[in-house]
């Protein structure tokens, strides 16, 4: 077959489709539409659809782009549209779109809304996800993490009125690592597994629902893979200064810190199994946690200087991007502390920034399927669905 | 008067150093009979010492002045002399700055000392055949302005014109003032911050108008006749069976609309017990609930279709530009009732002209108006009395549909001068197929109730507009009001569609144009456009034989006709352009200042060259005068065969002219005017395309005379063609040169 007539085939196809398709049945939804304004999407309603947001997006695909389609679904309520689409992801909040919008109508802040609220709906049990939404839930969450700790603690381990027990700050002493560490942390880590396997399962469901998929899975997700770890897509986004620089610590600290924290548990076993061990500073897990613990002060320092420094241009943010900024935040902050305070013996003040630690990694570990954090699955999930619908631009 | 001539002669802007001032003097007294003496070369004729010698000479006896200077369209203040005929000869735009300067080789023919002396000359022998203009004042004037309708336009208009201290009849048809205004449950906003809805403004105007001794209001009143002219209008009124005859000086039309008929709007699903009118809605809306006419339901669920009808060429093609603020408010109005309740608008575009932006920002904001583009392709039955809206092209999708328990229809304006204008129109079209047609149409169609009942030669109400769907307006953003009966001036939505704050605003302009009016009328002078002009046509009616071209020609219908058939002039409604004078094959109409005579003389005055070429331009001085002044003011060069000479309007140029320039030698003639049509710009609505129609015969003339028809041509300008006018004079030259050759009448 020649390559005139591959065009003319498709050409007759494509024609086809079009006198086939049927007249679609809108339902507009209004709680939505006030749910989107509520959960941070206020600007929604100023959007007069004029599509400069589309024009100016750098990471949108051409075809059937977005984030006017977005604006003009949320503003009718069209719930369903916007949850089966994996484009909501596809959007990296650079926000040109809401730079350059001539009604102040804030798409990229809308879109983050969207986010939210998606993950929430397919994210289970949904009272989490209504506890982790709202500042109202935030005293019960934190209360979680702070009753196990301290009955914990007070079961197996010592209270710091009676520690140190030797000359120097062990925090094994506070808090015992078998079970007042493992073993809440473990059983909170499966969980956000769990939780996130569900979420995730529901979220593909939804979007694949009479969607034909073509391509390879595998070929898709090492695809995403590279493109995460390069960070490509936010190449395009030039408007916030050093986003790129800034995600990129933040991701590589995670990982980094991981990799410390799996050297970590493997020797803690170790230990557990007769071997002894010493941890002084320059051994590989000690050198890499610090490593990474100062990308990702660096990295948070780069976020909340960019956010306040936009914030005239791009709104604030929401509390659910602060939720997870501040306990991240105070993850690196008290976690870096507590080393600085055990090298600097100052006991008094030293175990309760371990706790504080220790709660907050609870919280970020915990809570993940219903946070902002879990964005990483959401969207890596809706870049290898676009991927394998052949999504161009994806 | 006895004439005594002063002429002087500007030596300043470069004039002196084009032209040979000295002997500009000898050669226009040798050919003008003027004396020597009687020239005064100044230096600056503007400064205070070039006034002040004209001003001297004209204490000392002148009385007839031509000042050779600049264009009349500047210094008229400087050289403003009463009492005095003034001739501005422009030799600074048409010569000085418009000419090549002379060189050795430079032909004679085509020296700017030639040009000179023509538009000197020209300059006198006008002033020789000029009469000092008096004002026409016609006795028993009335200042009453008259505002007939009695809606949000009509009200305004009348308190507007009462405050300036004027007396005010509001004639309304209906037993109660108000309008559609009252109709109405809530009013988009016309207040600051726009956007709240608030109470219809009329309520607020009848009270004041009935509180107020200077308007008198008939309602229930119907006009039976219009008779007179500005200033004398006899206005007949019949209410419930009596009838009533008053004096009106002005007359402010605010008559108003109705909503299209929606019963043709089939398509949109107009018949279905749930599908209303905009208008219904505010009737629902006023009995106090949003609630559905099929079952008294409340609404929850309701869809607007913006467009309805309008901007659609099988029913109104233009926009009525209220409607998407109306339905902006009734989306207000459905969820004030209900926050749960939901208004989906289906938009071709917004357009909330003027402050009404406001509103919809505002409204947008409100999660319960839901908005999209889309063209609305049905409305189709869902269960329980609800419908679906089908739409495509919409930003939900390329075709979907939507289910509302209750659809509204915003239905668009037919202005009330509309049906009598259609019937006005087709009978002409059928009267120019012959006698049969128009009685078989005068059978099928009765004639519709007319609103003014004008006793004119031309007919009893306003005459339609090429493009103006049956609206009375002017057709022209510079003459907003104005109608084509001089003294008749449109307000509100017979004028254009618009919203309530508008009609408001333009009552107010309109009731303006009346005062202006009345006091015109009441100087003598014309009304409008040339609102200083005292002169009027005074045909010599021995000569008349009654051809009725004037009476059929003349854009305003200012020339009625007696019962003999013979023309007669209603003064008051002329403006002045001299269309008359144009058509009159026995040239019998004259002005003071202008005149077949006077336009004849000059240009017989012009020295056509036995060498060279010489064209006539006879240029509309509304728009290509200026237009040429502006190229000359940028510099820009023009032919140096051309003369210019300047008219009121083209419509007012007699073919006699074009017989006068070929016989005298002229190898061609150009008419610049306005642009017609559709988008005409012509000051005088109708006359250059009464001009071109008319020079479109002139080919019988010429060919009497042996002469290629083109050697005449019509071309249409707007002022701001400055830049090409250069060029289309020239082309024209050019084509006289090089394809037509010299008149073979010249020496003769």
């Amino acid at each position: 077959m020649t390559d005139t007539e591959t065009v003319e085939t498709t050409e007759t196809t494509e024609t086809v489709e079009k006198v086939e398709k049927v007249e679609k049945l809108i339902q507009p939804d209004l709680q939505f539409a006030k749910d989107v304004v509520a959960a941070g999407g206020d600007s929604l309603k100023k959007c007069y659809q004029c599509a400069t947001c589309t024009v100016v997006c750098n990471v949108t695909p051409e075809d059937n782009p977005f984030p006017r389609k977005e604006m003009v679904q949320a503003q009718w309520g069209l719930k369903d549209e916007l949850y089966s689409n994996p484009d909501i992801w596809l959007c990296h909040q650079c926000s040109d779109c809401t730079a350059y919008c001539p009604r102040g109508a804030k798409p990229g802040e809308v879109l983050g809304a969207i986010r939210k609220m998606s993950l929430q709906e397919f994210a289970t049990p949904s009272i989490l996800s209504k506890l982790v939404g709202s500042p109202s839930g935030l005293l019960v969450l934190l209360a979680l993490p702070v009753v196990i700790l301290l009955g914990l603690i007070s079961a197996f381990g010592n209270f710091p009125s009676k520690l140190p027990l030797g000359d120097e700050i062990v925090y094994a002493e506070f808090a015992p690592t078998l079970l007042a560490i493992d073993l809440p942390f473990t059983i909170a880590f499966f969980f956000a597994l769990a939780m996130f396997f569900l979420g995730i399962k529901n979220y593909w469901g939804a979007m694949a629902e009479g969607k034909k998929l073509s391509g390879s899975v595998i070929a898709s997700i090492k695809g995403v893979i590279v493109e995460i770890l390069t960070h490509t897509r936010f190449d395009k986004c030039d408007l916030i200064p050093k986003r790129k620089i800034s995600h990129m610590l933040l991701l590589y600290s995670f990982l980094i810190l991981a990799v410390a924290t799996g050297i970590g548990f493997a020797r803690e076993w170790g230990h557990l199994l007769g071997m002894e061990l010493e941890h002084p500073l320059y051994i590989p897990m000690k050198i890499l946690g610090n490593i990474g613990a100062v990308a990702l002060l660096l990295g948070l320092a780069i976020v909340i200087t960019n956010r306040f420094a936009k914030a005239a241009q791009l709104g604030l943010g929401s509390y659910f991007d602060w939720l997870l900024i501040l306990v991240i935040s105070t993850v690196a902050v008290t976690g870096t502390m507590a080393e600085l305070l055990r090298i600097g013996n100052y006991a008094p003040v030293a175990y309760w920034v371990y706790f504080i630690h220790l709660v907050s990694v609870f919280f970020l570990f915990a809570y993940a399927p219903y946070s902002k954090m879990a964005h990483m699955l959401y969207r890596a999930t809706a870049m290898v669905f676009s991927k394998m619908t052949g999504r161009n631009g994806a | 008067m006895e004439k005594d001539f002063g002429v002087y002669i500007c030596k300043g802007c470069g004039i002196a150093d084009m032209v040979d001032v000295e002997k500009l003097v000898s050669d226009v007294a040798s050919n003008t009979k003027v004396p020597a003496e009687k020239f005064k070369v100044l230096d600056i004729a503007c400064s205070p010492e070039g006034v002040e010698a004209i001003k001297a000479d004209v204490s000392g006896g002148v009385n007839t002045v031509t000042i050779a200077a600049c264009s009349p369209r500047v210094k008229f203040e400087e050289f403003d002399l009463p009492g005095c005929i003034v001739e501005r000869a422009n030799i600074r735009e048409f010569c000085a700055w418009s000419q090549e300067k002379a060189t050795e080789e430079t032909p004679e023919e085509y020296h700017p000392q030639m040009t000179a002396t023509d538009y000197v000359t020209m300059g006198i022998v006008k002033t020789q055949k000029v009469d000092l203009p008096e004002p026409n004042i016609l006795e028993d004037l009335s200042k009453t302005i008259m505002v007939v309708g009695g809606g949000t336009a009509g009200l305004t208009a009348a308190l507007d014109a009462a405050a300036a201290g004027y007396d005010v009849v509001i004639v309304e048809k209906e037993a109660e003032l108000g309008g559609y205004g009252a109709k109405l449950y809530k009013q988009a906003p016309m207040e600051h911050p726009y956007e709240e809805l608030e109470e219809p403004i009329v309520f607020k105007k009848i009270k004041e108008v009935e509180a107020n001794d200077r308007i008198k209001v008939y309602t229930s009143a119907k006009i039976d006749k219009t008779e007179g002219q500005p200033g004398l209008f006899d206005v007949t009124v019949s209410t419930n069976g009596s009838s009533e005859t008053f004096k009106a000086g002005a007359i402010v039309l605010a008559a108003g609309w109705k909503p299209y008929d929606a019963t043709k709007l089939t398509h949109l699903g107009y018949g279905k017990p749930n599908v209303i009118t905009s208008l219904e809605l505010e009737e629902i809306a006023k009995k106090g609930k949003i609630v559905r006419p099929s079952d008294g339901k409340a609404a929850k669920k309701v869809a607007f279709i913006q467009c309805a009808g309008s901007r659609d060429p099988e029913h109104l093609p233009y926009c009525s530009s209220f409607c998407c603020a109306t339905s902006l408010k009734q989306a207000r109005y459905v969820r004030e009732a209900d926050d749960d309740a939901a208004a989906y608008i289906f938009y071709k575009d917004v357009r909330t002209p003027g402050q009404t932006e406001i509103f919809y920002k505002n409204m947008q904001n409100d999660p319960g108006v839901m908005l999209t583009k889309a063209e609305v392709t049905g409305i189709s039955e869902a269960p329980g009395g609800n419908l679906f809206v089908e739409a495509e092209d919409t930003l939900l999708g390329e075709k979907i549909k939507v289910e509302a328990d209750l659809v509204v229809l915003a239905v668009g304006v037919v202005p009330n001068t509309r049906e009598y204008q259609e019937y006005q129109d087709n009978l002409t079209l059928e009267s120019s197929k012959g006698d049969a047609a128009k009685n078989a149409f005068l059978e099928a169609n009765p004639e519709p109730e007319g609103i003014l009942g004008l006793t004119y030669k031309q007919g009893p109400e306003l005459p339609s507009l090429e493009g103006g769907y049956g609206f009375a307006d002017s057709n022209f953003i510079c003459f907003q009001y104005e109608t084509r009966r001089t003294g008749i001036y449109a307000a509100g939505m017979v004028r254009q569609p618009m919203t309530m704050a508008d009609a408001a605003n333009d009552a107010t302009g309109a009731a303006l144009k009346a005062i202006q009016c009345v006091e015109h009328v009441a100087q003598g002078i014309a009304v409008h456009p040339r609102a200083w002009d005292t002169t009027f046509p005074d045909p010599l009616m021995t000569k008349c034989t009654s051809c009725k071209r004037c009476t059929d020609e003349c854009p305003f219908g200012a020339i009625d006709e007696d019962e003999k058939g013979t023309p007669f002039f209603k003064i008051n409604r002329c403006r002045r352009c001299g269309t008359c004078m144009g058509a009159c094959p026995e040239r019998i109409v004259y002005f003071k200042d202008f005149s077949v005579d006077i336009v004849g003389s000059m240009l017989k005055s012009i020295e056509v060259p036995d060498e060279g070429f010489r064209v006539l331009v006879l240029a509309c001085e509304n728009d290509a005068y200026p237009a040429i002044d502006t190229a000359a003011f940028r510099g820009k060069k023009i032919h140096p065969a051309v003369r210019i000479i300047p008219v009121r309007c083209l419509g007012a140029t007699n073919l006699v002219w074009v017989a006068d320039s070929f016989s005298r030698g002229m190898d061609g003639l150009l008419l610049l005017g306005c642009k017609f049509g559709e988008d005409y710009q012509c000051h005088f609505v109708k006359g250059s395309e009464l001009a071109d129609n008319r020079f479109s015969k002139v080919q019988d003339t010429l060919d009497r005379l042996q002469l290629e028809a083109d050697r005449c041509q019509m071309i249409q300008v707007g002022i701001n063609d400055y830049d090409k006018i250069p060029d289309i004079i020239g082309e024209f030259v050019g084509k006289i040169e090089d394809v037509f050759g010299p008149n073979p009448f010249k020496g003769f």
